[in-house]
């Protein structure tokens, strides 16, 4: 269970004054591990706000994933001039994060709540059945297992799968609907004025741990997703999802 | 012995991305792939369609065998595709389409096409059970 407490105005100012310390070793410096550790300090911040989008079809821990790369890019484009604290900065970002996440879904909109709620029960029988069967599970015997039919099975898992690219590159021209602080320091670009490139190795610093990890187990590895469930304590269907996202990521790093 | 085909165009903007995925799927689902081996496979279209670029349109066909799908992606113009396939392998540790793809399907190849354009097979296969 997690637990919150509220910090002194003592302690505030001074998780700010470090928060500072590492943005300056970051931007000034280039010190990715200032950088991490940034991720890592504000990640509680990420979660809280992750928090009030849930139980709208999608798992927490997605949401968490989502609102993380607001986390990142808001790391990434603050400018050391600012008077304002990093904190106060990346909400806006992860806020936005998330509900562009949920817009270019139209989760709400769209997708009818039975097929919602079979993407949510799909995580679990996808592991219940690679346990039973000891080899991941054709569509059929996932349907079989949810009484389902396969396509709304692969109907589901399309709706799951959420990080298509559109959602971490729509330009600044679809952000009506977020408030105006929630769109501070976004720079995304459209997609149109990317230059195509198949070497993907320069954004994969700017990957959270975990998903370097996960690419390096899939790509260098070459190890099977279940494996990678199994060795990092995700579902198999998280695994897949983050592979995606982070890929995606990465591709429109490049852009 | 079954040589079923399955021929697709589709615009390459990633407004279509969601509609070939699920095709995919589908495809795949009908040879009774498991659930990793559909999720391999979508992701191979996807991502050479994100390094082919958001504008014209792609013909995907797809040839179905017993246990196996051969999926020919094209005409590509964009010969990085074909460099990063066809050049020296990608260093150790190094993440490129070329290590993506030979994680992800079992056998993948370029033909020329005209005009300088490509066409990309790759092949998946069901593992026996």
């Amino acid at each position: 269970m997690r637990q919150s407490r509220t910090r002194s105005p003592s302690e505030a100012a001074k998780a700010r004054k470090q928060d500072r310390l590492l943005l300056r070793r970051y931007h000034l410096d280039g010190d990715t591990t200032a950088r991490e550790e940034l991720i890592e300090r504000h990640l509680p911040l990420v979660r809280s706000l992750a928090r009030r989008y849930a139980g709208r079809g999608e798992s927490l821990e997605d949401i968490e994933q989502v609102g993380a790369i607001g986390l990142i890019k808001a790391i990434d484009r603050f400018e050391l001039e600012r008077e304002v604290s990093l904190a106060t900065y990346a909400t806006p970002n992860v806020v936005g994060e998330i509900k562009r996440h949920f817009r270019d879904k139209g989760w709400s909109i769209r997708v009818p709540r039975a097929l919602q709620e079979l993407n949510a029960s799909m995580s679990n029988a996808i592991d219940r059945l690679t346990g039973r069967l000891g080899r991941s599970p054709s569509i059929a015997e996932i349907a079989a297992e949810l009484k389902s039919t396969p396509e709304e099975v692969l109907e589901a898992l399309e709706v799951g799968s959420a990080y298509s690219t559109v959602s971490l590159s729509t330009g600044p021209g679809g952000e009506e609907a977020l408030d105006p602080m929630e769109t501070i320091g976004e720079e995304d670009e459209g997609f149109d004025q990317m230059e195509t490139r198949t070497a993907l190795e320069p954004a994969l610093g700017h990957l959270p741990e975990r998903e370097r990890e996960i690419l390096r187990m899939r790509f260098n590895e070459g190890l099977p997703q279940t494996q990678i469930a199994d060795r990092v304590g995700l579902s198999q269907m998280h695994v897949s999802r983050l592979i995606r996202k982070s890929l995606s990521t990465m591709r429109d790093e490049l852009a | 012995m079954r040589a079923e085909l399955i021929e697709l165009t589709t615009p390459l903007s990633r407004d279509y991305r969601a509609v070939v995925r699920l095709i995919v799927g589908g495809i795949a689902e009908s040879l009774d792939f498991a659930f990793d081996e559909v999720d391999d496979l979508q992701l191979a279209v996807e991502r050479l369609l994100a390094e082919a670029g958001q504008t014209g349109s792609v013909n995907i066909s797809f040839e179905l065998g017993p246990r196996s799908v051969r999926t020919r992606v094209g005409p590509l113009r964009e010969r990085t595709i074909a460099d990063a396939l066809q050049g020296p392998p990608p260093a150790p540790g190094e993440l490129n389409l070329r290590r993506i793809l030979e994680a992800v399907v079992d056998s993948y190849g370029v033909e020329d096409a005209a005009d300088g354009a490509i066409y990309v097979r790759l092949e998946k296969v069901r593992e026996a059970r």
